[in-house]
């Protein structure tokens, strides 16, 4: 069930982590979605989240199955845990991949339009 | 107590034959040789001429020898039910309950189950599609399998307390029990120290945690019971999913796989209990899957996991190297070794089949 994300990368451009938000619950929605999946609600604004994070889980990718990536492994990999009740994919930049642990906490940045988060 | 509500299948189908071709990293042959010699080789086994066959199904990922094509090579006339069922390793055990679905209502007696692939020299699995989510993950550079069930694998080691040592144990076992089989691929002994020398694919994942690229087949002949006394019995199948793994970025546990949801199911289906399996053949395509599965099937407590791992407790589980070790035929060849463990006098051998957190489960009894 996706929704258009192209607010999303329309936020990111402007240096903005933008999050759905569905107006009949007011749950956080992320992945973008068509529908809210706590509630069904279907008005769904992107709308921006204050770019705190904690690193729910991650990988350290050594060998890179994306071609455009090879050799620039390593590189980290993961999920965080948003303040306002949703969860981002992203790279753990600015420290050794080996720092990187389950807890810590991190802050958005942007890299080429993408959002990434480094320690906070 | 509440009866269990037993499936109108169970025990009505039994698995008359097996074959396996051999598997190797390149065969040489095309999928449909491969599913052509793993087929006359389960018929053979189960005594049966392809004629006999009314249904034959099959699984995989676009990346085979269609039901159709496998049928008209074995030269059977006419055939009736058929059908490719979409999908990977979550299909490995409920395969086996749509077969006893076909025989249980009259609609066949003699299915024809297989799996064909060139899993290492033809499609390989390693940059598969994960989902939808590809378009948030791709851009970062995340493709197939093994990242993901990496990020699965840290947290559920991180929510655990098991370490590399532990997945070792899990490898080293694999290895240490698939020495005695001379079909398996990896066979050496893998050292502690070895393990921790390799380097990682994706941490905490190294080469040695992930299952063989393989190619090969293995196939399968399901009849009705009535007519194979002395086979193996389906007892129980289930096959279903929840939040997990599959769908990180909203699952309260994206360590939780498919055992988490189906494991009760299983139960609920077949009025047996953990303490009833005296074989597992659990789907390890990932070391980090045998100790959460064998909690999530109630097999082991989870307060001692982690010694009972180190102990070897699990030495009994894929008794031939399992997906580790002897190959990765898409599960289908660790149905197999459960047939093979059922003959040699086992009473009850459970069969899963992972597909991050949905898949299939399956207990097997002797007939």
């Amino acid at each position: 069930m996706g929704a258009d994300p192209d607010p999303y990368w329309t936020a990111c451009r402007r240096g903005e982590l933008a999050i759905q938000r569905c107006t009949a619950c007011d749950a956080r929605v992320h992945l973008p979605a068509a529908e809210c999946p706590r509630c069904g609600g279907t008005d769904l604004p992107f709308e921006p989240v204050g770019g705190d994070g904690i690193v729910h889980t991650f990988t350290i990718v050594y060998r890179s199955f994306v071609p455009a990536f090879r050799g620039r492994e390593p590189y980290v990999l993961a999920w965080i845990d948003l303040p306002e009740g949703a969860r981002a994919f992203g790279s753990v930049v600015g420290c050794p991949p080996e720092r990187v642990t389950v807890g810590m906490r991190v802050r958005v940045m942007f890299e080429n339009d993408l959002p990434v988060w480094r320690p906070a | 107590m509440r009866e269990p509500a037993v499936q109108g299948f169970a025990g009505r189908a039994a698995i008359a034959g097996i074959g396996l071709t051999e598997l190797t990293r390149r065969s040489g042959r095309t999928e449909l040789e491969l599913a052509v010699h793993a087929a006359r080789l389960a018929l053979g086994d189960a005594g049966m001429p392809p004629a006999a066959l009314d249904a034959v199904l099959s699984y995989h990922m676009n990346d085979s020898a269609p039901s159709l094509q496998v049928a008209r090579a074995l030269r059977l006339e006419t055939i009736g039910w058929h059908n490719d069922i979409s999908g990977g390793g979550s299909q490995t055990a409920s395969i086996l309950g749509d077969a006893a679905m076909l025989i249980a209502n009259g609609v066949a007696r003699n299915v024809l189950i297989y799996r064909a692939m060139n899993g290492r020299s033809g499609t390989r699995m390693n940059t598969a599609s994960t989902g939808p989510q590809e378009h948030f993950t791709l851009p970062y550079g995340m493709a197939g399998p093994i990242p993901m069930f990496a990020l699965a694998a840290t947290r559920y080691l991180h929510d655990t307390g098991l370490t590399a040592e532990h997945l070792h144990a899990v490898v080293a076992q694999s290895r240490q029990n698939a020495a005695a089989n001379p079909r398996a691929l990896r066979r050496a002994p893998l050292s502690l120290d070895e393990y921790l020398a390799a380097p990682y694919i994706s941490a905490p994942l190294r080469a040695a945690d992930c299952c063989q690229e393989t190619d090969g087949a293995c196939a399968l002949v399901l009849t009705d019971a009535r007519l194979a006394p002395e086979a193996p019995r389906v007892r129980a199948v289930v096959r279903g999913g929840g939040p997990g793994c599959s769908a990180m970025d909203r699952a309260p546990d994206v360590s939780a796989i498919f055992s988490g949801t189906v494991a009760p199911m299983l139960w609920a289906a077949s009025g047996m209990r953990p303490g009833d399996v005296d074989v597992a053949l659990l789907y390890d395509a990932y070391s980090w899957l045998v100790p959460r599965q064998l909690t999530d099937f109630g097999l082991v407590r989870p307060a001692g996991l982690g010694d009972f791992l180190l102990a070897r407790g699990h030495a009994g589980v894929n008794p031939h190297g399992g997906l580790l070790s002897e190959g990765y035929v898409h599960g289908l060849n660790n149905v197999a070794q459960a047939v093979r463990e059922l003959r040699a006098g086992r009473e009850t051998a459970l069969v899963t089949g992972f597909g991050g957190s949905y898949g299939s489960a399956a207990l097997l009894t002797r007939a």
